[in-house]
């Protein structure tokens, strides 16, 4: 079942700034489900949304079966845990945990035997008559987390829950998220902005582009099957090539092949990921391919062979990174593992990419 | 915030604000306009500027204060740069010390001024001592120099508004700016006068335009120094034949339009400059210490600026336990029998009383009124709210003279406040508006400025913990601005206790005096009256010393807030 369902949602903030276009959204019990997307896509609106902070202006919000979307946020059961933290000043670390709970009338031992323990949960125990003042950074984030998770919500929102941390905590922080909201069994809803940080945690991803959202799926699913350019753009980098459709390759419920002839005759082909579009022979598309499903190989196999010069080499460590001039001009990006020879600046290079690792899309 | 209670909220103080405020000063116009036959006249204005008299204590009440603001810079200016500049032994308490001026009342002060500084005074008494002046021909001082006396008074009173204001302005500037000047070369002086000093500008005028306005239409200092050819006092004795003459009210008019004149100008020039300026600096400016010598020098400055400003309240107290002052340097004997009088003196325990109620009245319907509009303001996204945010603002525009006089202009019979005295003349009511209407924008910046420094997302963060709007309210909006809130309230409790116009005007019987009044009246009764309104203004004293103290305390450290305005 869906922990929270989406219907229809609007939103529009003064006279014409669209925050949300016709949002439909499920998110299902039990996962750990990202919304991201660049800043001003309207990710964070639609989590206030889902906790009751933003109105809609059109379009209903369901809890399970119930409709919430005119419930004022503090009768939700949807905690949130906010981007600057939203730690109170002038209450004890344990005073903020037992916030909640002394909101829903739990009192005595009760009250303070579930503070103490979702402190240890985020390792703070012995931390509870600090001021919020004396606290790190990384031990304010636990606190939040765990004054979110005291009241142990229907849903659990985070906002940019990590962004204010170094990049050392971040990465702890992480796996730490994750391991907890999948030990309390919760649905939470994790918006951010850094694709890295989706990809390694989450179990759904929605991507938002313009107050829509372009693509609902697995990890993998958004990385490896984008189905817009913006997606493919955004999830990592990506070699984009435009062509012209010449041959419709298979055409069956699996989905289309698709062969397309670029601008310098190089031939294009790969897998349609929009199920709902049916590229027609003339058209122009776009093929993306990212830089580490491509490698060099002069071998004369003529399917997405493209020819060009190297201009620069990155190297880091584990991987190297080429930059290529196709003979079209075009600028791509080659990622190649820990390879025994390098290819130097100037050399000419040929490149390739296996049909089912190149996705075309709408240009 | 929801929007409908935003909306009443708003109605409600604007028609409180409309009617308390707006309405008297309107109705002053008015009269000050119109002819017998309710034709627009600029004959009443004319009046006042051809009468000699008026005119003359209009041009010394302007004078007054253009050198009063003049004097406060002088003071204020040096001790805001110190203080932002080094750190200094005791410089915590001295900060506050200084500012203390502001809560002691100039008025009572005045009676000091007098017994010090008089023919038979101390200063006099000294000098003759020394033997620099001779007994038989004492130098009058403030007979000579009442002009004079008043501007120190107010100067001495005023100047910690004039330090606060630079002292934020100083604070808010990002000390990159500098930096990049020192950077390039330029000498401290070259960057003081380039740099610091115009990029403070708005701080400045926002202060000097509230400490003009003060000292311009200032009523209690001349009073007591017999200073009557200033304007504030020719209204205050104009007042008497108030129904027949319409003179007086274009005299007010005069004063209301230098007032706003100036208020806006202050506005409108510096109002939105925000050059240079960052609302939170990423790195405040770095103090030097100040060790040794140096140290105890620039700390002794600040005790000096004190001691100076509380001169006239020593010899208010001096006055008070003297059982003889007359012609030496301190009193020749010492006595508490003026307490003890005072204490058994029906027009001085009435007046604590009085006072009591009518400033507590006051305070209490400000800090409701001012955190009520505070939260429209800052939270609320209803139309106009920053339309009610300059509103607010205005009794700071409006001379307390003003106010007063339209107040006792239409609570006379007939008119429309007649309802607000009771049949016995009790002006509490009348008392309590007048007070809270004219102090309101000090809590209602309080209050804003705590809001402001609290993040919504505090608040919406305990919402989504489960608590209601007003759980929220209680257990996290109002603990996060209850400080500046109750800074923000024992200032207006202050300024109310003291107030001058309103209770000179307004309270006309006796047994509705508030203490500032029965100061006055007791100042001129014969005998001990002298001692005994000092002693008065000792227990006046006392009073906001405790109040005030008590804040400190509730604040705990960020007392210092306190006196933001």
């Amino acid at each position: 079942m869906d922990a929270v369902r989406i219907s229809r949602v609007n939103k529009t903030f003064g006279q014409d700034v669209v925050a949300l276009n016709n949002v439909d959204l499920n998110v299902p019990e039990g996962e750990l489900f990202f919304l991201l997307g660049a800043s001003g896509c309207g990710k964070t609106t639609l989590l206030r949304m889902i906790a009751g902070l933003e109105k809609p202006d059109s379009g209903k919000i369901y809890f399970g079966e119930r409709n919430v979307t005119q419930v004022p946020t503090h009768k939700r059961e949807a905690t949130m845990m906010f981007q600057s933290y939203a730690l109170w000043p002038h209450m004890t670390v344990g005073e903020n945990v037992a916030f909640g709970l002394e909101e829903r009338g739990i009192d005595g031992d009760e009250l303070v035997d579930r503070t103490l323990e979702a402190l240890k949960g985020v390792q703070l125990e012995g931390y509870e008559d600090r001021r919020i003042d004396q606290l790190s950074g990384g031990q304010q984030q636990r606190v939040a987390l765990a004054r979110a998770l005291v009241v142990r919500p229907k849903c659990l929102l985070l906002d940019e829950p990590l962004s204010n941390l170094d990049a050392q905590l971040r990465m702890e922080m992480r796996g730490e998220i994750r391991r907890i909201v999948k030990e309390y069994g919760l649905t939470a809803v994790y918006v951010t902005h850094d694709q890295e940080e989706a990809l390694s945690v989450a179990d759904k991803i929605a991507v938002m582009n313009n107050g829509r959202i372009e693509q609902v799926g697995t990890p993998e699913e958004v990385y490896r099957w984008p189905r817009t350019k913006h997606v493919a753009s955004f999830m990592g980098e990506t070699n984009m090539m435009k062509g012209k459709v010449d041959w419709i390759v298979r055409d069956n419920e699996e989905g289309y092949v698709v062969r397309a002839i670029s601008n310098a005759g190089e031939i294009l082909q790969g897998v349609v990921t929009d199920k709902s579009w049916k590229p027609q022979v003339g058209e122009m598309v776009v093929a993306s391919m990212r830089p580490e499903m491509v490698k060099f190989d002069d071998s004369g196999d003529v399917i997405n062979q493209v020819s060009g010069k190297v201009l620069q080499r990155v190297y880091q460590g584990a991987t190297i990174q080429y930059l290529l001039k196709s003979v079209d001009g075009i600028y791509l990006q080659v990622s190649v593992m820990n390879p025994r020879k390098l290819k130097e600046p100037g050399e000419q290079v040929s490149i390739t990419a296996r049909q089912q690792d190149v996705v075309i899309l709408k240009p | 915030m929801n929007k409908s209670k935003a909306t009443i909220i708003t109605v409600l103080v604007t028609l409180f604000f409309g009617y308390f405020f707006l309405y008297p000063v309107f109705e002053i116009l008015k009269v000050a306009f119109q002819d017998g036959s309710e034709n627009f006249t600029f004959d009443y204005i004319l009046n006042v500027f051809t009468n000699p008299n008026y005119l003359e204590g209009l041009w010394n009440a302007f004078t007054i204060g253009l050198t009063s603001t003049m004097v406060t810079f002088l003071i204020a200016l040096p001790l805001a740069l110190a203080s932002y500049r080094w750190i200094f032994p005791g410089k915590k308490w001295l900060t506050i010390l200084i500012l203390a001026p502001l809560v002691l009342p100039p008025f009572v002060g005045a009676v000091g001024v007098k017994h010090i500084l008089g023919v038979q005074g101390a200063l006099n008494a000294f000098l003759i001592d020394l033997g620099m002046m001779s007994a038989n021909a004492p130098t009058d001082w403030l007979g000579k120099g009442k002009f004079w006396g008043v501007v120190m008074m107010n100067a001495l009173h005023l100047y910690p508004i004039l330090f606060i204001n630079i002292l934020a302005a100083l604070n808010k500037l990002d000390p990159a700016m500098e930096q990049a000047a020192q950077n390039l070369g330029a000498s401290p002086w070259t960057r003081f006068r380039k740099i610091t000093m115009p990029l403070c500008m708005p701080g400045v005028f926002a202060g000097a335009a509230i400490v003009f306005i003060w000292s311009f239409t200032e009523l209690g200092v001349p009073l007591v120094f017999d200073y009557t050819r200033v304007a504030s006092v020719q209204i205050f004795d104009g007042i008497k034949d108030l129904s027949s003459n319409p003179t007086p009210y274009a005299l007010v008019a005069v004063m209301l339009f230098i007032s706003a004149l100036v208020f806006s100008l202050s506005k409108l020039i510096f109002g939105n400059n925000s050059l240079g300026t960052s609302p939170r600096p990423k790195a405040r400016y770095t103090q030097n210490t100040l060790t040794g010598f140096k140290g105890w020098l620039l700390a002794s400055a600040f005790m000096f600026v004190f001691v100076i400003a509380a001169v006239p309240h020593f010899g208010v107290l001096f006055l008070s336990v003297s059982g003889d002052w007359y012609g030496s340097i301190f009193p020749e004997s010492m006595t508490m029998t003026h307490y003890n009088d005072a204490l058994g003196h029906p027009v001085v325990v009435g007046s604590i009383k009085n006072s009591l109620i009518y400033s507590l009245g006051a305070t209490f319907l400000d800090v409701v009124l001012g955190v009520a509009i505070a939260w429209v303001i800052v939270r609320s996204k209803i139309w106009g709210r920053n339309v009610i945010d300059t509103l607010m603002m205005l009794p700071l525009a409006v001379p307390g003279l003003v106010l007063a006089f339209g107040y006792r202009a239409l609570s006379q019979e007939g008119e429309s406040f007649d309802f607000l005295v009771f049949a016995t003349g009790n002006p509490v009511i009348l008392l309590v508006l007048a007070y809270a209407v004219r102090r309101l924008p000090y809590v209602v910046r309080a209050a804003v400025a705590g809001l402001q420094q609290s993040d919504p997302v505090l608040e919406e963060a305990a919402q989504t913990m489960g608590a209601s709007p007003r759980r929220t309210f209680k257990r996290i909006g109002l603990p996060l601005i209850g400080s500046s809130v109750a800074a923000g309230a024992i200032l207006a409790f202050a300024f109310a206790m003291l107030e001058v116009s309103d209770s000179l005007i307004l309270a006309q019987q006796t047994e509705h005096y508030p203490i500032t009044k029965a100061i006055y009246a007791l100042l001129s009764t014969l005998g001990n009256g002298h001692e005994l309104a000092a002693a008065l203004g000792v227990w006046a004293m006392i009073f906001l010393a405790v109040a005030i103290a008590g804040a400190f305390v509730l604040l705990g450290k960020r007392g210092g807030n306190l006196f933001k305005l």
